[in-house]
């Protein structure tokens, strides 16, 4: 298990430091922080604890998909001229389809990039004819287009000038496959955004968060080490600046999310979402934290919390009126808010702070909408 | 109030020599001449306006034809234009007239300044730069359709009726013209009729008429009158109309559809000022048949009092109605919600369901068809694309190259670089 | 005797001057140049690219295929799909490898002559 380190880099220069495992390391201005970026690479997998139903149902709630934002005008949709919007007439049934369609779609655009471990290397021999050597003073590369093989079993293979057979690296067979089959966004060479720390790091400090994790999707795949370093960083850069609502109701917060609580510094969210009164996603987290490592106190009354949770419609604002069973719902939320704290937090104090609040600000509420209930006469 | 004429040929008498008061002697060069002076010519024994009447004026019944009305007809210039008291053919400094009497502790004696030749010159110019009959310039903003003329210019809001003042209202000529008619009693007389449209850009407008024996009276009876009947109308989203319309007035015919934002307005002249006054940015019309200013601006009004709005149409269609717009993925947004909502069963079979349909009722627009460009049909056309391939993707690469290497060049034009050519 | 095919797998240039590239097609024996081929199986760059690479593509089961139906290979091609292992490596490999490696001492020997006059005229 990795930790996250930030360190302060008050020196002259900046420095390229090099640890054992970590392949590459940003360097930022002297000025600013230094971020480390952390790979999944390790013993620990997170692909089977990412692909669980339980923990996908749990980050598309955290995700909190707005449908105004979901389906929103993009500059990159492909529409370069807009278009008349089109009208139709529709009964009550066929709205609901249509509405049905819309989540679909939803779902899909909501896709989250996947989570997992870092590839291995390839280094197979096929055959040695040290005969040939001498042939040719380049590398000899056959690609094989058969059509209908998937790019992942292509065979790419490379001939030495020292007479070796060999199937080629992963990078090398990213490359090939690009020059024949090429994906539409992806390039060859890889884009100075992302292999130049300034841009890298401007592009950051203007919040373009989106805009990165997008092209780290198009560019990379999940398991090269280079999406990891630029993903890990970015996620670490929205951390350190809160800028959570950035990525909400888009398909990076999964990832977002999974990988701070990964790496057990869930925290800064876990107060965001108190501050702004989400108690339930607050749980959702929780919850979430001891799916992937089982290590919180009253871990099974998160499990039954969440099954209480998930029927209950998304929430996008603060709720006017609540219902009793919201009430009841909502008051258990926070007990169990208040245990996680006190267990298993490291930011107890803004929490505990942030907390009290909510449970101010819920008290009045609650008031109100028993007062209205009682005025509208359905006690 | 007759003015005096100096042509310069009007003698100064000199003044006599013999008396001198007091040793007083002027700086004045003194003639005796014994020549006979004229005081009166010509140019002096009526004043300017008569003497200029009796070169232009014309007779009743010339007037009544349109003579002295031309372009060869003698323009009227006011002579005393660039000349003041004081300054003449000799250049002459008189203290207390062109200039000071005591100039600091000097006092100033009247005295012959050197002569200023191009003086006549510069008058002539000034006097021939009255002649000409100059066109109005108009910069570019206030112009209107074209030129100087008055349609497509605006010309404020209405006059305030009482206490109410017309706030952000602007009114726009669509037409002026002159209209000639024979009456038993005068003859041919001239009548001028404007037609203009006025409004605040957020819903209000209205069009008036007016007749007049002048223009400007015409354009303010005209403008009053739009004032006095405005009519306010729905805008959807505060950009365009709610659907498609057709509507015709007389034998013009107005093609209608509703555009998304950003197209602009795409039409004739006039239903550009009109939907501009109304507030109207992004429409489409399409005007067929004759083309008579007032019938297309009566036919676009009646066309946009006719709309139904989203919630009207949804009440008259008894069911949702829902926009898909292609930026937002055609994600379905209920626009309109109906008091009653119609089930499947309850539809006929025959019913129009297509908006677009319904809403022109029932009619369909034409669409004309393509044909393929004169060159596409040529014979020599398959071979030119077959060729085009081999290099339809250089522009492209040369991009690439600069972006990659700031010039075209590959990685092996610096290892194998390029012969210099010997200068001679 | 040699028994001639109806196919042919054959290199063919195209690309423009002082830049070659090879399309690794099916033909007719008896094609004429202006003639289009059957089928396009690949493409081979003689031309190594800034990593020092030769890049051939190849179609092996349409390769496969036209085998079966009896097409012959041509030197060129059989070179490389030796090259790659899909064929064994050709003689002619073999051949020209051997003989590059033969320059390769002469050119060290003579270089080592060389060095051995300057040192001893120094």
């Amino acid at each position: 298990m990795s930790l996250l380190i930030r360190r302060f880099v008050p020196t002259k220069t900046c420095n390229v430091v090099l640890k054992q495992n970590e392949p590459a390391i940003v360097v930022i201005s002297r000025r600013k922080l230094s971020i480390v970026p952390s790979m999944y690479d390790g013993e620990r997998d997170p692909a089977p604890k990412f692909f669980s139903s339980y923990v996908q149902k749990l980050l598309k709630r955290l995700t909190r998909p707005d449908f105004s934002k979901v389906f929103r005008k993009r500059t990159n949709s492909g529409v370069p001229v807009l278009k008349t919007p089109t009208y139709k007439f529709l009964t009550s049934d066929e709205l609901e389809l249509e509405f049905s369609k819309a989540r679909l779609k939803a779902d899909k655009l909501l896709q989250m990039p996947p989570v997992v471990k870092v590839h291995q290397k390839i280094d197979e021999v096929l055959s040695q004819d040290p005969a040939l050597v001498g042939y040719d003073t380049a590398k000899y590369l056959f690609t094989d287009i058969t059509f209908g093989v998937a790019n992942e079993h292509r065979l790419i293979i490379e001939r030495d000038p020292d007479g070796f057979l060999r199937s080629c690296d992963h990078d090398v067979r990213k490359r090939l496959n690009q020059v024949y089959f090429p994906l539409k966004g992806r390039s060859i060479k890889e884009p100075l955004m992302f292999s130049d720390s300034e841009k890298f790091n401007n592009l950051l400090d203007r919040e373009k968060y989106e805009f990165v994790l997008d092209r780290a999707c198009v560019q990379y795949e999940p398991d090269e080490p280079n999406y990891q370093r630029v993903t890990s960083i970015t996620y670490q850069h929205i951390d350190m600046n809160k800028k959570y609502d950035l990525l909400r109701s888009t398909r990076h917060f999964g990832p977002l999310a999974f990988y701070l609580t990964w790496h057990q510094s869930m925290d800064s969210l876990m107060l965001e979402l108190l501050q702004s009164g989400a108690v339930r996603e607050a749980v959702l987290l929780a919850a979430l934290r001891y799916a992937i490592h089982s290590d919180i106190a009253n871990g099974d009354v998160a499990h039954a919390l969440t099954e209480e949770i998930f029927p209950s419609p998304v929430q996008l604002s603060k709720p006017e009126q609540l219902s009793e069973a919201d009430i009841d719902l909502d008051n258990k939320c926070i007990e169990f808010v208040q245990k996680y704290i006190v267990s298993n937090s490291s930011m107890k104090s803004q929490q505990e702070l942030a907390l009290q609040g909510f449970r101010e600000y819920y008290q009045q509420l609650v008031e109100l909408s028993r007062g209205l209930q009682k005025a509208h006469g359905k006690v | 109030m007759s003015k005096l004429l100096s042509l310069g040929k009007v003698l100064i008498k000199p003044m006599n020599v013999v008396f001198r008061p007091n040793n007083f002697t002027p700086n004045l060069q003194v003639t005796l001449s014994t020549s006979s002076v004229h005081n009166v010519n010509f140019f002096n024994k009526l004043p300017a306006e008569k003497l200029w009447k009796s070169v232009t004026s014309v007779s009743n019944a010339g007037a009544k034809k349109g003579r002295g009305k031309g372009t060869g007809r003698i323009r009227i210039r006011d002579l005393n234009r660039g000349q003041m008291i004081g300054v003449g053919k000799i250049n002459m400094l008189w203290p207390g007239l062109s200039a000071p009497v005591i100039r600091g502790r000097e006092l100033l004696k009247q005295q012959r300044l050197p002569d200023d030749p191009e003086r006549m010159e510069k008058l002539i110019k000034l006097r021939d730069s009255m002649t000409r009959f100059r066109r109005l310039r108009l910069n570019p903003i206030e112009r209107g359709w074209s030129g100087s003329k008055m349609p497509g210019r605006s010309i404020g809001p209405p006059d305030p009726i009482g206490e109410d003042e017309f706030t952000g209202f602007d009114t726009k000529v669509l037409q002026l013209r002159s209209i000639l008619i024979m009456k038993g009693s005068l003859g041919r007389t001239r009548n001028y009729q404007a037609m203009v449209v006025t409004g605040n850009g957020q819903g209000l407008a209205g069009f008036g008429l007016g007749k007049s024996k002048e223009a400007p009276a015409a354009l303010r009876k005209a403008k009053n009158r739009a004032g006095q009947k405005l009519m306010h109308f729905e805008i959807y989203d505060g950009h365009t109309i709610f659907h498609d319309f057709y509507t015709a007035f007389g034998r013009t015919k107005i093609f209608v559809q509703k555009r998304n934002e950003g197209y602009g307005l795409k039409c004739h002249r006039a239903i550009k000022e009109i939907c501009q006054a109304i507030g109207i940015k992004n429409l489409r019309a399409k005007v067929e048949g004759p083309i008579n200013i007032q019938h297309i601006v009566k036919a676009f009004f009646i066309g946009l009092l006719q709309q139904r709005t989203h919630k009207q149409l949804a009440e008259e269609k008894k069911l949702h109605l829902v926009e898909y717009k292609a930026e937002n993925e055609y994600y379905p947004k209920l626009v309109a919600s109906p008091s009653v909502v119609r089930t499947k069963e309850e539809i006929p079979k025959n019913e129009t369901l297509d908006f677009v349909q319904y809403v022109m009722n029932d009619k369909l627009i034409l669409r004309k068809k393509k044909f393929p460009r004169f060159y596409e049909t040529m014979p020599h056309y398959q071979i030119f694309l077959k060729k085009y391939e081999k290099y339809r993707n250089h522009e492209k690469i040369r991009l690439n190259l600069k972006v990659e290497h700031g010039d075209i060049k590959s990685f092996l034009t610096d290892k194998y670089p390029e012969p210099k050519e010997q200068e001679a | 005797m040699y028994v001639y095919a109806m196919y042919l797998e054959i290199m063919i240039l195209t690309g423009c001057t002082n830049r070659p590239f090879y399309h690794i097609s099916v033909t007719h024996r008896r094609r004429l140049n202006s003639q289009p081929v059957i089928e396009q199986l690949g493409s081979y760059d003689p031309m190594p690219n800034i990593n020092n690479e030769k890049l051939v593509a190849l179609n092996l089961e349409r390769l496969k295929y036209w085998l079966g139906q009896g097409a012959h290979v041509s030197n060129p091609v059989g070179e490389l799909l030796g090259l790659s292992g899909f064929f064994p490596i050709h003689p002619r490999s073999y051949m020209a490898a051997w003989r590059n490696r033969r320059i390769e001492r002469e050119n060290m020997a003579k270089q080592l002559e060389l060095a051995e006059k300057s040192e001893t005229a120094a």
